[in-house]
């Protein structure tokens, strides 16, 4: 334990570290957008819509990038909370973001918890291909199943989803939306980043180094399997309500593989196992589907080139994006009492 | 059409099989708008600019020949408006965004019509599904006027939102009695597509059966994309069904089609009907499948009609060779008449183009001529009269034509 | 009754056939190298495509037919050659990249397709009556090739040296290598015969049902769950797993209504892995 006390670089420690200045940076943009594209209503609902899909990401990059957890269906979350809230608009007329988007969470929790409880826990361990095959399955089956009842609107989705309310105000798509939108992703990012840095995180890390190693150690490592993927839900869940009020509709393809499959080039691309990573994809990959539609001749081989996208950084560069910008111990970053003791010791 | 369009290459004509939808339309003069869609601008500029036209149909997926055929007469019926000179001087300027079939895609791609190119007026959707999903961002958030051109299952009485198609009153109505009484048909069988136009147009056509002296067997539900019916043929042969009424869509009409014929249905004297069956569909299956077939809509080919075969003339002469038929079932009669019901409107509010003043003028617009014939908005009701034709489908070699057994003038579209 | 009883099996069979034919290529992919292919659903569409690539070039069907299986076993032997081997160390990231080169297939298929969806004629259209019964000439057909190949790899992996030498690498391959067997090359053949399988199962299936971008992905669903029920590492356990999942698959909608039964049969599936992990028959690497 005692190479976790100290961090092992021989240079000079850095008071700000390069990840730190990224993630300023990044926080900055998000606070600077709204100002800089007042006019352009469409832009605005872009970034919007961008700030809510990297929630996505980040759920999944809480699976993968941290706790080594393959999901193809974090879709799945996102699209259950989505419908939750657009039925308990249509069918009890209320939609006020209290009761909402808290009850969007529970349902993101409450389903991952069922499934991770379903996946990850029993008598003997699963294999990771099982569950990743279970999440795919998960996501599948469920978009299969929303397809065709009636009730949730089958094939059709649900459309003219009730306004958001916030007081006496509805939500409509804008700024007043995009700053709801980033309070939701500054939250949710706060509490996986405190999270993943403390001492959960450690066992997380570990668990991600060597599985079995920390098994002999005597950790429940399936039981934390199943909180960070609980955690992960919940935050799918959120994503999933705001994305249905602010598109004002929400159908079997946002719980769907192809969701799910998106949610992972985002993360991946951008950087697994960093958190801002996701983010940065997200809004990359986003802001480029957008710019590159209206280019004509590009427009057809997209979704081509997203997927080779991919699969090169599969095969080439697992760090993604943000490999190339931070250093891998950076990148990983020190975690637990002992580091953060250390951080106070150091300044 | 459209020869100096900048963007035809010669490697254009070589990927044509790649783009087909991309090259064909850059060689009609299309140009790409600034974040997606396609952008028709005018020939000619004037002070208070282009009145903006926005058209959201499936260009690709499931439904994409019947989208492609009613764009490609938006296109005409806009070109004539403008040949003539345009709705009081002023050009229409068309936005062209592809809904692909799917509502999701849809939501997005319509969005960007109203927020960045802020047309005046949508038109399109052609399934209900996708009319439900797209009347959200145009009619409430995007408070725009909305015209649907498609046959549908009636019950949308959203304000600001016109329906220029055929409702379930305009086609059972005489259709069913027709089928019963004048061609002996007692027990229907109703297979669906699991979605809203299914469930509310079997309710409609149900009672008119049952009143008229008919039995429905048996009315099942499958999803849009079921591959596999033997189930449903094994319950036609055992019930004794002697028609089909067929609400089953693509991509699962395809292979419905197809079985049913092969289990030899209609050698054995058996029926199908089905409401939006037009010459477009033998883009989707060979024409012995659609042989002896009844339909019912505001519009065929055959009809004896100059008006219309003016416009026929005029539509092939616009897209020679075309695959994309100017027919009724495909939403491309309705896409006419919501664009000439809109011109009109915008005459006698003498260009006004706020959403209240065209709609309180739209609806009690009338069409003296049309495809089919004239067409007239019933005040207060959001919905047309036209008239009506029952159709019976003859397949010769690999074509298919529709000879007329019935005509019904003006029939009330009883909606709303 | 009898009746009924008959035209439902024969029903269940030839979508078992095909299922069948589509999880053996991924079994013995999953048991020789251990990976999980997660493009096998698009080798499924590829051969779907190579059909109609021949019929819209005006060939006979017969020609797509034949050229499938053989081109789509090249391209699976091209991917391994110079990708999927990279994953052979790190089974999940195989997952990844496989399922990015899936991805890959799909979209360049959606976009070759213009997002239509397209039929495809039967080569031999129409019934033979058997005992008052009709039954359909294709789907006879699908049931015969499917039991042809069977017997026909059975016999392959049995009878020659190849084939002894695939089932000691399946066995062990460590001791296989260091036989002087070059597991590589079993490997690229392996892939290259899994693909073909899929390329196959697609040119089959593809008259009854229509082609479209997404055709692979309910393939690729199910061929997993065959493949975890039936259990990796022997040649019988992806075939019985294909034949549940695939009578499952078929019978379940004649019980429920329609719309439950497609999300319940991978419940189902799912829930019996999880019952019994090494799946029904277990033996070799799992």
């Amino acid at each position: 334990m005692a190479i976790l006390d100290r961090p092992s670089v021989a240079a000079p420690s850095i008071r700000f570290s390069k990840f730190a200045m990224i993630e300023a940076v990044i926080l900055l943009a998000i606070l600077l957008t709204p100002a800089l594209l007042w006019s352009r209503t469409e832009l605005i609902t872009l970034a919007t819509n961008v700030l809510i899909l990297s929630m996505l990401g980040l759920s999944f990059d809480l699976c993968w990038g941290y706790s080594g957890i393959m999901s193809f269906g974090q879709a799945l979350f996102f699209g259950v909370a989505g419908y939750v809230v657009a039925l308990v608009g249509r069918d009890l007329d209320f939609s006020a973001f209290w009761g909402t988007l808290p009850l969007a969470m529970l349902v993101g929790l409450v389903l991952s918890l069922l499934f991770a409880v379903f996946l990850l826990l029993g008598r003997r361990a699963p294999t990771s291909i099982f569950v990743a095959l279970g999440t795919l399955t998960g996501s599948y089956a469920a978009e299969r199943l929303v397809s065709g009842w009636q009730y949730v609107g089958a094939g059709n989705g649900l459309s003219s989803v009730k306004l958001l309310q916030i007081g006496p105000y509805e939500m409509l798509e804008g700024p007043g939306f995009y700053c709801l939108a980033f309070a939701a992703l500054l939250g949710s990012y706060l509490l996986c980043r405190f999270l993943v840095r403390s001492q959960f995180g450690l066992v997380l890390a570990g668990i991600r180094q060597n599985e079995e190693r920390l098994a002999f150690f005597g950790y429940r490592v399936q039981i934390f399997k199943a909180l960070i993927f609980s955690c992960a839900g919940m935050i799918a869940g959120l994503a999933g309500a705001l994305y249905a009020y602010h598109q004002g509709f929400i159908g079997p393809g946002n719980m769907g593989p192809g969701l799910s499959t998106t949610a992972v080039l985002y993360c991946l691309f951008g950087g697994s196992g960093t958190l801002i990573g996701a983010i940065i994809g997200t809004a990359v990959i986003e802001v480029l589907s957008y710019q590159l539609e209206s280019v004509q001749q590009i427009k057809q081989f997209w979704p081509i080139i997203l997927g080779l996208v991919l699969l090169l950084v599969v095969v080439f560069k697992q760090t993604g994006l943000l490999g190339f910008l931070v250093s891998d111990r950076e990148r990983i970053g020190s975690y637990g009492v002992a580091a953060a003791k250390n951080r106070k010791e150091e300044s | 059409m459209h020869q100096d369009a900048k963007n035809v290459r010669s490697t254009d004509m070589n990927r044509r099989r790649l783009l087909t939808g991309a090259g064909a339309l850059t060689a009609a003069g299309w140009i790409a708008g600034t974040a997606g869609g396609w952008l028709l601008r005018p020939k000619w500029a004037h002070a208070a600019g282009p009145i903006k036209v926005g058209i959201a149909t499936d260009i690709t997926g499931a439904i994409a020949p019947s989208g492609n055929a009613n764009w490609q007469v938006a296109q005409f019926a806009v070109d004539g408006i403008n040949k003539a000179g345009g709705i009081l001087g002023r050009p229409i300027e068309l936005h062209l965004e592809d809904t692909a079939s799917d509502p999701k895609v849809a939501v997005g791609n319509v969005r960007k019509l109203i927020q960045e190119y802020k047309v005046d007026v949508v038109l399109g959707g052609i399934t209900s599904a996708m009319r439900q999903a797209i009347k959200d961002p145009i009619v409430n958030r995007g408070r725009t006027l909305y015209i649907y051109p498609q046959l549908y299952e009636g019950q949308e009485c959203t304000k600001h939102l016109y329906c220029t198609g055929p409702t379930p009153a305009q086609q059972c109505d005489e259709l069913i009695p027709f089928l019963i009484k004048k061609q002996g048909r007692k027990r229907f069988a109703m297979p669906s597509a699991n979605y809203v136009w299914p469930q509310l147009l079997n309710k409609y056509a149900r009672k008119v059966i049952e009143a008229n002296g008919g039995e429905v067997v048996f009315e099942e539900y499958y999803p849009l994309d079921q591959p596999e019916y033997s189930a449903t043929i094994a319950k036609i042969r055992d019930g004794k069904v002697d028609c089909v009424f067929n609400t089953v869509i693509p991509p699962g009409l395809q292979p419905f089609m197809k079985q049913l014929y092969e289990s030899g249905f209609q050698k054995n004297g058996g029926v199908v009907t089905c409401v939006y069956y037009d010459e477009n569909l033998l883009n989707y299956h060979p024409a012995r499948e659609m042989d002896g077939l009844y339909s019912c809509l505001d519009y065929f080919q055959t009809i004896d009609d100059s008006f219309s075969k003016g416009l026929q003339a005029g539509y092939s002469k616009m897209f020679p060779d075309t695959k994309y038929l100017f027919t009724a079932g495909s939403a491309a009669t309705g896409m006419y008449r919501g664009i000439k019901f809109y011109e009109a409107a915008v005459i006698e509010t003498k260009g006004d183009l706020h959403r209240e003043a065209v709609s309180a003028a739209m609806d009690h617009a009338k069409l003296a001529n049309g495809p089919g014939g004239g067409a007239e908005m019933v005040p207060g009701h959001m919905h047309c009269k036209m008239n009506m034709y029952i159709a019976r489908c003859k397949a010769t070699g690999d074509k298919a034509s529709y000879d007329i057994v019935g005509k019904f003038d003006q029939v009330d579209p009883k909606e709303c | 009754m009898f009746v009924d009883a008959v035209r439902f099996a024969f029903d269940i069979l030839s979508f078992t056939s095909v299922m069948v034919l589509v999880v053996l290529g991924l079994g013995v992919i999953a048991s020789m190298m251990g990976i999980f292919n997660f493009a096998h659903g698009e080798f499924v569409t590829l051969g779907a495509y190579t059909v109609f690539l021949a019929q819209d070039a005006g060939l006979n069907v017969w020609w797509g037919i034949v050229a499938a299986p053989v081109a789509v076993g090249l391209v699976g032997l091209l991917l391994e050659r110079s990708i999927i081997r990279r994953f052979y160390a790190a089974p999940i990231i195989a997952m990844l990249g496989t399922y990015a080169i899936g991805l890959v297939i799909r979209e360049i298929v959606r976009s070759l397709l213009g997002g239509h969806y397209k039929s495809v004629p039967e080569p031999w259209p129409g019934f033979f009556a058997v005992g008052g019964m009709d039954f359909s000439i294709w789907r006879t057909f699908i049931i015969s090739i499917t039991i042809v190949v069977i017997v026909g790899s059975w016999l392959f992996l049995v009878k020659t040296s190849v084939g002894l030498r695939i089932r000691g690498s399946l066995e062990n391959p460590m001791l296989a290598r260091a036989s002087g067997i070059s597991t590589s090359r079993l490997y690229a053949l392996t892939f290259a015969f899994g693909s073909a399988l899929a390329g196959l199962a697609g040119a089959l299936i593809v008259p009854l049902y229509q082609l479209s971008a997404d055709m692979g992905l309910r393939f690729l669903v199910q061929g997993f769950l065959s493949v975890m029920l039936g259990g990796v590492g022997t040649f019988e356990g992806p075939v019985l797993g294909g034949a549940s999942v695939g009578a499952l698959a078929a019978g379940l909608p004649w019980a429920v209504i329609p719309v439950l039964a497609d999300p319940l049969v991978f419940v189902i599936a799912l829930a019996f892995v999880k019952l019994r992990p090494q799946g029904f028959i277990a033996k070799g690497r799992s």
